[in-house]
C-alpha cells in the first residue's frame, strides 16, 4: 500500500514538476538551503581549523597574561604548579626609519623562547622560514614581513626605537604562540628581553605573557590558583575557548541574523505557495476518498510528493554549496592562514535536517487541511479557519525559535524584529485605508481606477497578503542596500566632522602634557581630551563574569580584556541618561557607576547590580546607578563605563588619556618626532583609520552584496509565488471582464493599475520601515546620526514602483492570456 | 432598425493529430437583434465553436462575419461592446456579493448608478432577498439568475448563452429559461443559446441543428414568453 502510494506520488510529482508552484517552491527551498548549508560548512571548516591549531600550534599548553609582572611569590607559586614557564613581554610601539613610521607590537623574549612549537625566521622576504632557537641577540631586532616591507628595510639596516638604534638581522615568519594571543592583524617585531628592559618603557604599558607547559591536571590547578590569587589575569588553555573561535562565533551569529531575514522571506513565499498546494492536494485527496481510498492515502501521497521534490533538489544544492564553500574558504584564507577546504558530513546532515524540519512546519497547513478533508469538499468548498490560523501561529513560533537560536546581539535582533512588526502593521493599515478610502472616494467617478480599487477592496485579504509579501521583501532589500551605502558615507563624514584627523587612543599624563605644549607650539588644535584608567571587570553581583553571562556578544568579548574607565562629575556632553540617575557633582558616594545602555542589554545588567573591577592590582565594587547612551554632536570619544571623580581618591592606578587632534597637511612630518620621543604613544592618523575602515567596509560590502543577491532572488520568488497563488482567480476575472465586451488591453490596464497601487503601498511601507530601522539601528548600533537622503529614498521609491509593477505585470502575462472560451470550456 | 449578425460562406476547420477536422463548410446564417436562437447537436459537433464565431471571439478559417448596426456594416470586432455571455458554470466572482457581481460590468463602464441598476435587475430575476449573499451561499439556479442579471444589466444587443441550464434540475432549468427568454425579449436583445436540451431549444424562435459539418435551420413564428 505504502509502495503504491510512493509510486503514485512519484507519478504526480513528474506531472507537476514543470508547474509554476513546484518550480517556485524548488527555488525557495534551494536558495535557503544553499545559504544555510554553505554557511554551516564554512563554519565547520573554521572550527576544525581552530581545533587543530589548538592541538599543535599554540606554542604552550596554557598562557597566563596580565598587565603586570608576577611578583616573586606569585612566580614561585606558579612554577610549583607546572612543568616549565617562559615569559614574554609585549608593548604597542611605533618604529621609525627614514621618515617613515609604522605601529607594531614589539615582543621581548629570552633564550628559552619558544617553549613549544617552531619559531621560523628568514634572511630575506623571498626565503622560506628556518627553525630558530631563541630570540634575537642583544642590539638586534627581527621584524615580520609586512612591517619590514612597509618601512622599506633591508637586512643590515638600523632602525630607531625610543631613540636607540637596532640592527635588523632577520625576518620573522612564524611565532608559535601567536594564535593564543587572539586574532590580530598588528604588525610585529621582536627584540631581546635585556634590550627591552633598557628601553625603560612605562611599566603600566607592558603586557606580560607567561607561556606554560603543563598537563591537564596541572592546568586545572593553575586555573584554581589564578581565580583565587589573580582574578584579573587572563588564562588561555587548550581546554578553553580560543579567542579566534569567539571572534568567529560572533561573526557567525551576525550572519545568523541575516539568515533569519532569509527565513522570513522563505516563510512568506511558502505561505503563498501553500494556497496552491492546498487546493490541488485537497482536491486529489477528496477524489481518492470518493473512490474508496482512506484519508491516509491523500496525506501520504502529498507527503511523499513533497519529500521526492526535496530529495531531488538536495544533490544540486549540495553541489552548489560545495562550490560556494570552496570560494568562501579561499576568501577567508586572508584571515585564517592555511585554512583547508574540508567537507563536514555531520554538519551538512544536521543543517539539512534542521532546515527540512522548518520547511515541513511551513508546509504543515497543507497536511493539516488534508487531515480535515472529506468527499464533501468536492461539492462544497469551505475554508479551514482554525487549523489555518493554528498553522500560521506554529510557523511564527518556529521563526521565533530560529531568531532566538541565532541571536547574538539581543538589542539589534529586537530592533530588527520590532521594525519588521512595525512595517507589517503599517502595510496592513495602509492597504486597508488606501483601498477603503480610495474605493469610497472614487465611487462616483467613472473609469478603470475606481473599478481596480473596488476589486482590490473586495479582495482585501488576499491582496493584503500579496502586498505584505512583496512589501516585506522590498523593505529587507532596501534596508540592506541602505546599510551598504550609508555605513561608509555617514561614518566617514562623521569622523572627519568631529574627531580631527589624528586620534590619540592612549597617552600617559606626561605624554599628554607634552602633546599639549607641542600642539600649542606647532599651532595644532586639540579637539578633545578625556582621561581614563584601565579596569578589568571580574564579577557581577559576586558572580564571576563567565558565570554571570554565557551568551556571546561583542560586549562580553570586550570585557574579557581590561576596558577604559572614565570619570566625570557631570554627564559628558555627548552622552544622555537612559535610565537611573547620574551622581550629583562633588558627591562623596564614589562607589557608583554608569554603564552604556547596549552593554547593559548585552550582559543582562540592571540598575542596582554590583560590578567588581580589578584596577591596579586591587578590587573595587561599584553599584550601577545609571545607564547612558551616546548623543551625537559633541565629539565621538565616549566610554562604556563611567564613575564619579571622587573615586580617584580611593584608586591608585595609572591615568591615561584619549584625545583627538586636527593636523594640517604640512604638519604631518612633525608626528615622526612625536613618535620617536614616545614610541608607546598610541596614535592613529585618519589615513590609518580610513584604511582600516575601508578594509572593513570591503569585507562588509562583499558580505552584504552576496546577501542582497540572495534577497533579490527570494524577493522575485515571493512576488511570483504570490502571483501564482492568485493566478487562477486573476485568469477568471480577466475572462469575465472580457465577457462584458472589454478587450485584453482593458485587462492589461486594470492589471497595471492594480500593480501600481500594490507597488505604491509596498514602497511607502518599505521606505517608512527602512527609515525606522535606520533611526533605531544606526543610532544605537553605530552611534551615528541617521541622516536619510530623501532624494535617494525617492529615487528608490520610483525604482521599487517600476520594478514591482513591471515584474508584476510581466508575471501576470499568463492570466492576461485568458479568454471567454476558457470560461466556456471550464466545465 | 434592428442590428444583426451575418455569417457568409463560413468554413471552420482545425488540425488534430495531423488530420484536418472540418466543423463547418460554407455556412450562411443571420442573427437578428430581438430574436432567439438555439444551437443544438451532439457533443463535438461544433456548437460552442459556432457560438464563438458568431460572437466574433474566434476567426473562421474562410468566409466573412459582419455586424450590421443602424444600417452600417462592420466586422465582428465591432460587436464586442454589444454582447453579453452566460455560462454553464455561472462564473461568478466568489469574493463578491450577488449585488457586486451584477454591478461589475456597469462599474467597469463607469456607471454611477451601477448599484441601483444591479439591485433592480436582481429584483427582476427574483433575488431581491439574496442581494448581499456570496455565490457560495446561493443554489445553482440562484447563481445562474445572478449570471443572467449580470449579462443583461448593461443592456447588450445580443446574449450568448452556453448550456445555461446544463447544471440545473428540471424545475430550476424551466425557471431559468423563463427568465432568460423573457428578459431578452423585454430588453430587445438577440439571444443565442447552445443546448443539448430539446425543451430549451424548442423555446427559441430559430433552431440550428449541427451534425457532421452540416446544419439545418428550423424557424417558428410564435414564442411564448413569461414575464421578466
Amino acid at each position: 500500500m505504502l509502495i503504491g502510494n510512493v509510486k503514485l506520488a512519484w507519478h504526480f510529482y513528474q506531472q507537476e514538476r514543470q508547474h509554476s508552484h513546484q518550480r517556485l517552491l524548488r527555488w525557495t527551498q534551494g536558495v535557503l538551503l544553499l545559504f544555510i548549508v554553505t554557511l554551516s560548512q564554512s563554519s565547520a571548516s573554521i572550527q576544525n581549523y581552530l581545533d587543530k591549531n589548538l592541538q599543535g600550534l599554540l606554542g604552550a599548553d596554557a598562557v597566563l597574561s596580565q598587565k603586570h609582572p608576577l611578583t616573586a611569590k606569585q612566580y614561585a607559586a606558579v612554577t610549583a604548579l607546572i612543568d616549565e614557564m617562559v615569559v614574554t613581554q609585549q608593548i604597542q610601539t611605533t618604529l621609525t626609519h627614514n621618515g617613515k613610521w609604522q605601529r607594531a607590537k614589539l615582543k621581548a623574549v629570552d633564550s628559552h623562547y619558544p617553549l613549544q612549537g617552531e619559531l621560523l625566521t628568514s634572511q630575506s622576504l623571498q626565503h622560506q622560514g628556518q627553525q630558530t632557537v631563541g630570540g634575537p641577540e642583544s642590539g638586534q631586532i627581527w621584524l615580520d614581513a609586512r612591517l619590514f616591507a612597509s618601512l622599506s628595510l633591508t637586512i643590515g639596516d638600523h632602525i630607531l626605537l625610543a631613540e636607540k638604534p637596532f640592527l635588523v638581522s632577520r625576518i620573522l615568519q612564524h611565532e608559535p604562540d601567536r594564535l593564543m594571543e587572539g586574532h590580530s592583524v598588528d604588525m610585529r617585531a621582536m627584540v631581546n628581553a635585556a634590550d627591552f628592559a633598557s628601553l625603560a618603557f612605562a611599566a603600566d604599558l607592558v603586557h606580560y605573557r607567561y607561556l606554560i607547559a603543563a598537563t591537564s591536571a596541572q592546568i586545572s590547578s593553575l586555573l584554581h590558583w589564578q581565580q583565587k590569587n589573580l582574578p584579573a589575569a587572563q588564562v588561555h588553555h587548550k581546554q578553553g575557548a580560543h579567542p579566534l573561535a569567539l571572534f568567529w562565533q560572533r561573526t557567525e551569529n551576525f550572519i545568523g541574523l541575516a539568515s533569519i531575514i532569509l527565513f522570513f522571506m522563505a516563510a512568506i513565499a511558502i505561505e503563498q505557495l501553500a494556497q496552491v498546494y492546498l487546493k490541488k492536494d485537497q482536491y486529489f485527496s477528496a477524489i481518492c476518498m470518493s473512490l474508496g481510498a482512506s484519508k491516509a492515502t491523500g496525506m501520504q501521497v502529498s507527503l511523499f510528493k513533497w519529500l521526492i521534490a526535496l530529495a531531488l533538489l538536495l544533490p544540486l544544492v549540495l553541489l552548489l554549496s560545495t562550490v560556494f564553500h570552496w570560494l568562501i574558504i579561499y576568501w577567508l584564507q586572508e584571515t585564517f592562514i592555511n585554512l583547508p577546504w574540508h567537507w563536514n558530513i555531520f554538519s551538512m546532515l544536521k543543517t539539512t535536517g534542521f532546515v527540512v524540519i522548518i520547511f515541513a512546519v511551513f508546509h504543515a497547513p497543507v497536511w493539516l487541511a488534508l487531515q480535515q478533508t472529506s468527499v464533501a469538499k468536492l461539492f462544497i468548498s469551505t475554508s479551514n479557519g482554525t487549523s489555518h490560523w493554528l498553522s500560521k501561529v506554529s510557523s511564527l513560533l518556529v521563526l521565533l525559535g530560529v531568531v532566538i537560536t541565532y541571536s547574538d546581539n539581543g538589542l539589534l535582533t529586537l530592533m530588527m524584529v520590532a521594525t519588521i512588526v512595525i512595517t507589517i502593521t503599517l502595510m496592513i493599515v495602509l492597504s486597508w485605508a488606501t483601498l477603503t478610502v480610495g474605493e469610497k472616494a472614487t465611487q462616483n467617478i467613472s473609469g478603470l481606477i475606481p473599478f481596480a480599487l473596488f476589486m482590490m477592496k473586495q479582495r482585501l485579504i488576499s491582496k493584503s497578503t500579496q502586498i505584505l509579501g512583496v512589501g516585506l521583501c522590498a523593505f529587507l532589500l532596501l534596508f540592506t542596500l541602505m546599510l551598504l551605502k550609508d555605513i561608509g558615507a555617514t561614518m566617514a563624514s562623521y569622523q572627519r566632522q568631529h574627531d580631527g584627523n589624528v586620534m590619540v587612543s592612549q597617552a600617559t599624563q606626561s605624554q599628554l602634557t607634552y602633546i599639549n605644549r607641542w600642539a600649542k607650539q606647532q599651532n595644532i588644535t586639540i579637539r578633545q581630551a578625556k582621561p581614563y584608567m584601565y579596569a578589568k571587570l571580574v564579577a557581577v553581583n559576586e558572580q564571576s563574569l563567565t558565570e554571570f553571562s554565557q551568551k556571546p556578544s561583542d560586549s562580553l568579548a570586550t570585557f574579557t580584556r581590561p576596558i577604559r574607565l572614565h570619570w566625570s562629575e557631570t554627564i559628558p556632553p555627548n552622552n544622555h541618561i537612559v535610565d537611573g540617575q547620574w551622581w550629583r557633582a562633588n558627591t562623596q558616594n564614589w562607589q557608583q557607576i554608569s554603564v552604556e545602555q547596549e552593554v547593559m542589554t548585552d550582559l543582562g545588567l540592571q540598575l542596582g547590580d554590583w560590578l567588581t573591577f580589578y584596577i591596579g592590582q586591587q578590587s573595587f565594587n561599584f553599584e550601577i546607578s545609571a545607564s547612558h547612551a551616546f548623543k551625537p554632536g559633541a565629539g565621538s570619544i565616549t566610554f562604556w563605563v563611567q564613575m564619579p571623580a571622587a573615586a580617584l581618591a580611593h584608586i591608585q592606578a595609572p591615568h591615561f588619556n584619549m584625545a583627538s587632534l586636527e593636523v594640517e597637511q604640512q604638519q604631518w612630518p612633525l608626528l615622526t618626532n612625536l613618535w620617536q620621543k614616545f614610541p608607546t604613544l598610541r596614535m592613529l592618523s585618519l589615513k590609518e583609520m580610513t584604511d582600516r575602515f575601508d578594509t572593513m567596509l570591503a569585507m562588509i560590502t562583499k558580505v552584504i552584496s552576496g546577501f542582497s543577491l540572495m534577497i533579490i532572488v527570494l524577493s522575485a520568488v515571493v512576488i511570483l509565488a504570490s502571483l501564482n497563488a492568485l493566478e487562477s482567480r486573476e485568469m477568471k476575472k480577466n475572462s469575465i471582464v472580457m465577457s462584458f465586451g472589454f478587450s485584453q488591453s482593458t485587462c492589461l490596464r486594470l492589471n497595471v493599475i492594480e500593480w501600481l497601487v500594490t507597488a505604491t503601498i509596498t514602497a511607502v511601507g518599505a521606505i517608512v520601515g527602512t527609515y525606522i530601522a535606520g533611526l533605531l539601528i544606526y543610532q544605537s548600533q553605530f552611534s551615528l546620526t541617521y541622516k536619510p537622503d530623501f532624494i535617494w529614498l525617492l529615487a528608490t521609491l520610483s525604482t521599487i514602483l517600476l520594478v514591482v509593477t513591471t515584474l508584476g505585470v510581466y508575471a501576470s502575462r499568463k492570466s492576461l492570456r485568458s479568454s471567454v472560451r476558457q470560461l466556456m470550456s471550464d466545465t | 432598425m434592428s442590428s444583426y449578425i451575418e455569417l457568409k460562406n463560413i468554413s471552420h476547420s482545425f488540425q488534430l493529430n495531423q488530420e484536418k477536422v472540418t466543423l463547418f463548410d460554407e455556412l450562411n446564417l443571420s442573427i437578428v437583434q430581438g430574436q432567439s436562437y438555439a444551437i443544438t447537436g451532439p457533443s463535438g459537433a461544433g456548437k460552442s465553436s459556432l457560438l464563438m464565431l458568431m460572437s466574433g471571439l474566434e476567426q473562421p478559417t474562410t468566409g466573412q462575419g459582419l455586424y450590421v448596426k443602424a444600417g452600417q456594416s462592420a466586422s465582428l470586432d465591432a460587436l464586442r461592446a454589444d454582447i453579453g455571455f452566460i455560462f454553464q458554470q455561472f462564473h461568478l466572482l466568489a469574493e463578491l456579493t450577488a449585488l457586486n457581481n451584477v454591478a461589475l460590468p456597469l462599474k467597469l463602464r463607469g456607471d454611477k448608478q451601477a448599484l441601483e441598476k444591479a439591485r433592480t435587475w436582481l429584483t427582476k430575476v427574483g433575488l431581491s432577498h439574496r442581494i448581499n449573499h456570496k455565490p457560495s451561499e446561493l443554489s445553482g439556479g440562484e447563481q445562474q439568475r445572478v449570471a443572467i442579471a449580470r449579462a443583461l444589466v448593461f443592456e447588450p444587443s445580443f446574449i450568448f448563452a452556453d448550456e445555461p441550464t446544463g447544471n440545473l434540475d428540471q424545475t430550476s432549468a424551466t425557471e431559468i429559461a423563463d427568465i432568460l427568454f423573457a428578459c431578452c425579449q423585454e430588453n430587445n436583445a438577440g439571444l443565442v443559446v447552445v443546448t443539448h436540451s430539446d425543451i430549451l431549444a424548442n423555446r427559441a424562435q430559430h433552431i440550428f441543428s449541427l451534425a457532421d459539418g452540416q446544419y439545418s435551420q428550423q424557424s417558428k413564428q410564435a414564442l411564448q414568453v413569461a414575464a421578466c
